[in-house]
């Protein structure tokens, strides 16, 4: 015999609080009470004793006893006696339920309709159902993360919701880490453990097929997986070296299933035909296909398998593509030949020579270019000034130079970097007189002869021409423009990557010498994401489906983490480990509960009081009429209450 | 400074009412009830032959004309009787949650100012278990303040013997009179003798019983300890809804013999119980009984 909801303790200090005040009630509501009255003449002929002198304390035993017993059963009752042998402290089990987007695939009809899922949930239920009802259960929901979803519970009713609610998610299962996490929850939260049950495909890295490290209290309760399935693993794109208006594309195809497959491939751009290919693939192979297609406009594309498997969800992928940016350069000069080689070099810059006496201060570019001269106002856009006129100079001119050698290149600055001149003299130079916080780019021993300044817009003055004399022929000039238009317009030179992976964790190379704090890691909605680097190695992770955007100074790699993950391998169970779902009720049969006889007992007692000794009475015998003499005898102590 | 113990309004109402008796009783002229005797009224009564030395001017002329023999024509006395108030004020009129003893006394004040107002004469009584210090009104309503404050200066105490007290009473009052009775008749001695003793004395009675709700139907249950409020007997005893139900009866019963006894002796009886307005027990059951009209 066990109590559900009370100690026997607290059930004996319970029953005994209440006893003594129904004692004491008893006895108030029995004491005496004075009266005062005109005459006594009526109450002797009202056929009541009146010798209580000597009458004893406690008018009416039985009734008392009566109450108590039927209070104490009644209390008894609420305790939830429950009559069986009973394994109080129960055992402390841990479902982990495979939740990887493998279990989204479809069955191959052995487990009726739906999918890998549903067949988990099924057995997880059943395994419920096959445990003692006082154990409790810890629902685990493994995928690249063990996630626990519910406490140790022995609420059946909440388990099953939360195994109802448990959905096949985007990552690869982790086994090694989820079994580890039902270790330690089973050694830090459970009393005694029971059984870690994993319940799932077990379809795993290859690294993980061939776990055997695995804990002694195992159960394994395995869906069908035996699945054949090809699927796209990975889809890059980047703009061509060579052709800059030009993407090139690489997609990974593996086939996850036992026989060989065949299968084409084939990529859409904004719906239209980009490309296909037929490719063979060996059982746990991957192939490569790489692509090039041309498309200077933005748009979406897509990569696709025309197979029917059993996970479709690998059989797409999708990549937003940027229009390619360039930037629009206007030159103001009167010898414009001498500066078309310089932006004919770059393909991002779009060039567009004018003659200065069509100088408009609000025209529409993103660098305006001023060969000596000075515009009547200043214009709107970042500028460019080459040999300014001293007289209203945005940076005021020291002097003039002739035949000055070009001594130092400050390549420690973004617009100096890489540049590098041997024995260079400037035929003609303008030394200035930068401004604290304009940046010096080259230098002479009389002083800047490039300073840059930061200001809104920009601007770089340069004092001499790049298109004459000894600068015409060196690798420094249109690097100098290079660096210079990737200054002031940062977007339009930005190096593009994009991805289509899979979720979970990501690796991206860094290159040597990249500034750690210029790397930012940013989800769709523009947040940080946490991110290690190690070794030119950066890593992070992203548990749900999205787009992640890495930057890194002027590249930036897009992720487009829309394919789910999928182990490689099914998980060999290793010999020894218990399979399936227990058939037996583990431990012991279910008790019985005693309190609705209990309730019962206690109420009939109540009610036979009330019958016997209460008010009920009155009622009774007067309907009846008349009071039997033994009656009469019995009952001349009736209780007033 | 008490409280009086009747409004003014309630004496305005109380002025259109008279005190009514019903015997023949002698007394003085100047009463407004016609009695049996014949003496100097205005209602004609009969006729007798004519003696000398009567008035001749109650002769009937018009008879000696047509039988040439004097009658004589006798009217009905309307005397003036003595009204007196026996109001109990035994120790057994306190107890109630509503004071019998306070309820007695403005029903005594209220038949006080009603006779005044009819230039009755009053006589106010108080007893226990002898018969106290009376007070005598008479000459009309100026003489009621007089009357209200003896009845408030009178206070509850002894024990009832009601046939002592009639005793007591014939021999104080040796002119009959319309005699009223208050009280809660619960001498533990019977009072079938006192009241039998009043009536064979020749006085008119008016009984009237008040009762507190109490005395009537008790509202306790379970066991009590009882007090009797005059000789402060004790007993205890357990008390329910049958027992309550016989005790009523028994009241009930002894209230109907009172009755008889009353309507026996050709006198009126009047259950009152004090949780009944004072107006409403005036105007209701004693106007009901012919006591006052």
């Amino acid at each position: 015999m066990n109590f559900l909801n009370l100690g026997l303790g607290e059930l004996l200090g319970l029953v005994s609080a209440i006893s003594a005040g129904v004692v004491a009630l008893y006895l108030l509501d029995r004491s005496k009470r004075r009266q005062i009255v005109a005459t006594l003449r009526f109450w002797s002929a009202a056929d009541v004793r009146t010798e209580l002198k000597h009458r004893r304390r406690i008018q009416q035993p039985w009734s008392l006893l009566l109450q108590l017993l039927s209070l104490a059963l009644l209390l008894t009752a609420i305790a939830g006696p429950q009559l069986g042998i009973f394994d109080a402290s129960g055992r402390d089990h841990v479902i982990v339920l495979d939740t990887s987007a493998w279990m989204g695939s479809r069955t191959n009809g052995t487990g009726g309709p739906g999918v890998l899922m549903d067949q988990a949930k099924a057995n997880a239920r059943a395994y419920l159902r096959s445990i003692p009802r006082y154990d409790r259960v810890m629902l685990v929901r493994a995928d690249a993360l063990a996630t626990p979803a519910t406490a140790f519970e022995s609420n059946r009713g909440v388990l099953e919701s939360a195994i109802q609610q448990s959905q096949a998610g985007a990552s690869a299962l982790n086994l090694s880490q989820a079994l580890e996490f039902a270790q330690r929850a089973q050694k830090l939260q459970g009393q005694r453990a029971g059984e870690i049950v994993f319940i799932g495909a077990g379809r795993v890295s290859e690294e993980e097929a061939g776990l055997s490290a695995l804990p002694t209290n195992l159960r394994v309760v395995s869906t069908s997986s035996a699945l054949e399935n090809l699927g796209l693993r990975k889809v890059g794109l980047r703009r061509s070296p060579s052709a800059p208006d030009s993407w090139d594309i690489f997609v990974v195809v593996r086939n996850y299933g036992l026989r060989p497959q065949s299968v084409d491939l084939g990529l859409q751009f904004s719906k239209s035909p980009a490309g296909s290919r037929r490719m063979t693939l060996r059982p746990g192979a991957e192939d490569q296909a790489s692509f090039t297609y041309a498309a200077k406009s933005g748009g979406f594309l897509e990569a696709r398998l025309n197979v029917r498997d059993a996970f479709s969800q690998d059989d797409r992928a999708l990549v937003e593509l940027p229009p390619q940016a360039s930037s629009h350069v206007v030159v103001y000069s009167s010898e414009p030949q001498l500066l078309r080689p310089l932006f004919a070099a770059n393909p991002q810059v779009d060039a567009i020579f004018e003659s200065p006496d069509k100088f408009d201060p609000a025209v529409k570019a993103d660098v305006v270019v001023l060969d000596r001269f000075i515009p009547p106002a200043a214009p709107r856009a970042a500028s460019i000034y080459i040999q300014p006129p001293a007289a209203g100079s945005p940076v005021p001119v020291r002097s003039t130079r002739t035949g000055i050698r070009l001594d130092t290149w400050h390549a420690e600055t973004t617009l100096g970097a890489g540049l590098r001149t041997r024995d260079v003299t400037l035929d003609l130079a303008e030394v200035f007189s930068p401004a604290t916080g304009d940046i010096t780019v080259a230098e002479t021993s009389a002083g800047p002869v490039i300073v840059a300044r930061a200001s809104e817009p920009k601007l770089v003055v340069i004092g001499f021409h790049p298109g004459r004399g000894s600068m015409k022929y060196e690798l420094a000039t249109p690097l100098l423009f290079a660096n210079t238009l990737r200054w002031m317009v940062p977007g339009a030179f930005r190096r593009w990557e994009f991805q289509a992976g899979t979720v979970g964790s990501v690796n991206v190379p860094v290159e040597k010498g990249a500034k750690l704090g210029d790397i930012r890691v940013l989800d769709e909605a523009n947040r940080s994401l946490p991110f290690t680097v190690d070794d030119n190695n950066l890593r992070f992770f992203s548990g749900a489906p999205g787009t992640v955007r890495v930057q890194m100074g002027d590249r930036e790699m897009v992720y487009s983490l829309t394919l789910p993950d999928v182990g490689e391998a099914v998980w060999r169970v290793p010999p020894g480990v218990r399979k399936g779902i227990p058939k037996a009720v583990l431990g012991d049969a279910a008790p019985r509960d005693l309190w609705p006889w209990l309730a019962l007992l206690g109420g009939m007692g109540l009610l036979a009081d009330w019958l016997l000794y209460g008010r009920s009475r009155a009622f009774r015998l007067r309907a009846a009429g008349a009071i039997s003499p033994q009656w009469k005898k019995v009952t001349q102590w009736r209780k007033a209450s | 400074m008490p409280e009086p113990l009747l409004d003014t309004r309630l004496l305005e109402r109380l002025e259109r009412l008279t005190i009514q008796w019903r015997n023949s009783l002698p007394g003085l002229v100047g009463g407004h009830n016609t009695s049996r005797f014949a003496g100097a009224g205005q209602e004609f009564l009969d006729h007798r032959q004519f003696h000398h030395g009567d008035d001749l001017r109650a002769v009937n002329w018009r008879a000696f004309l047509r039988l040439d023999r004097l009658f004589l024509k006798m009217f009905h006395l309307e005397p003036r009787i003595p009204v007196r108030i026996m109001v109990d004020v035994s120790k057994s009129m306190e107890t109630g949650e509503s004071s019998k003893f306070d309820y007695a006394r403005k029903l005594a004040a209220a038949l006080c100012y009603v006779g005044l107002v009819r230039l009755d004469s009053i006589c106010l009584q108080p007893f226990s278990g002898k018969l106290h210090d009376a007070f005598t009104a008479s000459g009309g309503r100026h003489r009621f303040q007089p009357a209200m404050n003896f009845l408030t200066g009178l206070k509850p105490a002894g024990q009832t013997n009601f046939l002592e007290c009639s005793r007591q009473f014939c021999s104080k009052y040796p002119q009959r009179g319309l005699t009223l009775v208050i009280s809660d008749f619960l001498d533990d001695r019977d009072c079938e003798k006192p009241i039998q003793y009043l009536a064979d004395f020749g006085h008119e009675l008016i009984l009237m019983q008040v009762w507190a709700d109490e005395d009537r139907e008790p509202p306790w249950e379970g066991e009590l300890e009882l007090e009797d409020a005059e000789t402060g007997q004790k007993v205890e005893l357990a008390f329910d809804r049958d027992a309550r139900a016989q005790y009523t009866a028994a009241f009930d019963a002894h209230a109907a013999h009172i009755r008889t006894v009353a309507e026996r002796n050709n006198g009126r009886y009047v259950g009152i119980p004090s949780s009944a307005p004072i107006e409403q027990a005036i105007f209701g059951p004693l106007v009901k009984s012919g006591a006052v009209a």
